[in-house]
């Protein structure tokens, strides 16, 4: 087990994770990050064009080591 | 203290019953057992000839999805009896389990339901118990189905320090708070990250203090307001006693 964190939020407005989640792998923690940023987006997506929503996890040692994102575009046609 | 005292004291907190009543109560028989966190009580499907008290600890029921999700849908505090609807269901619909080491008391359903026809204080009293677990229920749904992450969480950790204050295992509402994220995650139908994004969210606003799994309440009312939450649904006699 390895301790990943996931800092997440909307562009400029992150919550940095300072407690962090256990998970077997890499693997394990891309797909915890998806759930998360599922769960982000139905909290905080808004009526904004070109929002941008992301999880970003950090190993151990402090290095990012994934993104995972989500944008909102809203085009009349 | 013994299982009939934790029995009888949930019981007076929910309803009015009389000296012989819990001379009755003091004598049921109760078979005690340990459990260490995360251990199976009682599963889904089981036809159990008992139901048990919780003496001490931390209990869920849970149900799984046919893809194995969890879904925690009630907590249990001292002195409940979780499965006390096992008395006229016969077969369990949900299984529960220990969240923290736990000690339970079981109790044969032939000696309750003797107890139930000869007295009905005590009938009345165990009924009252399964309404109010229905009460809790319907709470949880509408917090799962309708609040976003930030009150839901605040909710439910409100839920669970005024019960444990009710039933006096913490003395004020700064409390540890006995429950992994991931457990947190499956009462309130969030993954594990939201779960930790979240509980940061609380924090930064100053409403709780978290150290490494632990999770501490720092300003009750606050918490209270962000969680949306009216203690009406949990039934208690003496509310004032608790706030």
């Amino acid at each position: 087990m390895a301790r990943y964190y996931f800092d997440s939020g909307d562009r400029n407005d992150a919550v940095e994770d300072e407690i962090g989640i256990e998970y077997a792998g890499l693997e394990e923690a891309r797909r915890a990050g998806l759930e998360g940023l599922k769960d982000l987006a139905k909290d905080s997506l808004q009526d904004l064009d070109g929002q941008q929503l992301f999880v970003e996890v950090r190993n151990e040692n402090g290095d990012k080591i994934l993104r995972l994102s989500l944008s909102l575009n809203v085009t009349p046609i | 203290m013994a299982p009939s005292e934790v029995l009888i004291r949930k019981l007076q907190r929910i309803s009015s019953l009389r000296e012989p009543d819990l001379a009755v109560l003091r004598g049921i028989p109760i078979h005690e057992k340990e459990f260490q966190a995360n251990q199976d009580l009682v599963l889904e499907g089981d036809r159990p000839s008992h139901s048990f008290v919780l003496v001490d600890g931390l209990v869920g029921s849970t149900k799984y999805t046919g893809d194995g999700k969890r879904q925690i849908t009630s907590f249990f505090v001292t002195g409940d009896i979780p499965d006390l609807h096992g008395l006229h269901l016969p077969v369990m619909d949900c299984t529960f389990s220990t969240l923290t080491p736990s000690r339970v008391g079981f109790m044969r359903h032939d000696s309750l339901r003797a107890i139930c026809d000869q007295h009905p204080r005590i009938a009345a009293a165990f009924w009252r118990s399964t309404l109010i677990d229905a009460a809790i229920y319907r709470e949880w749904v509408t917090n799962v189905g309708r609040r976003d992450a930030f009150t839901r969480i605040a909710h439910i950790l409100c839920e669970l320090i005024y019960r444990l204050r009710a039933v006096g295992r913490i003395d004020d509402h700064i409390a540890d708070i006995p429950i992994t994220q991931a457990a947190l995650g499956d009462a309130v139908g969030l993954s594990t990250v939201h779960v930790n994004r979240t509980l940061q969210e609380l924090r930064h606003k100053g409403l709780i203090e978290t150290s490494g799994a632990q999770t501490r309440v720092q300003n009750w009312p606050n918490l209270v307001r962000a969680g949306d939450f009216n203690p009406t649904y949990l039934h208690n006699r003496d509310p004032e006693v608790v706030v």
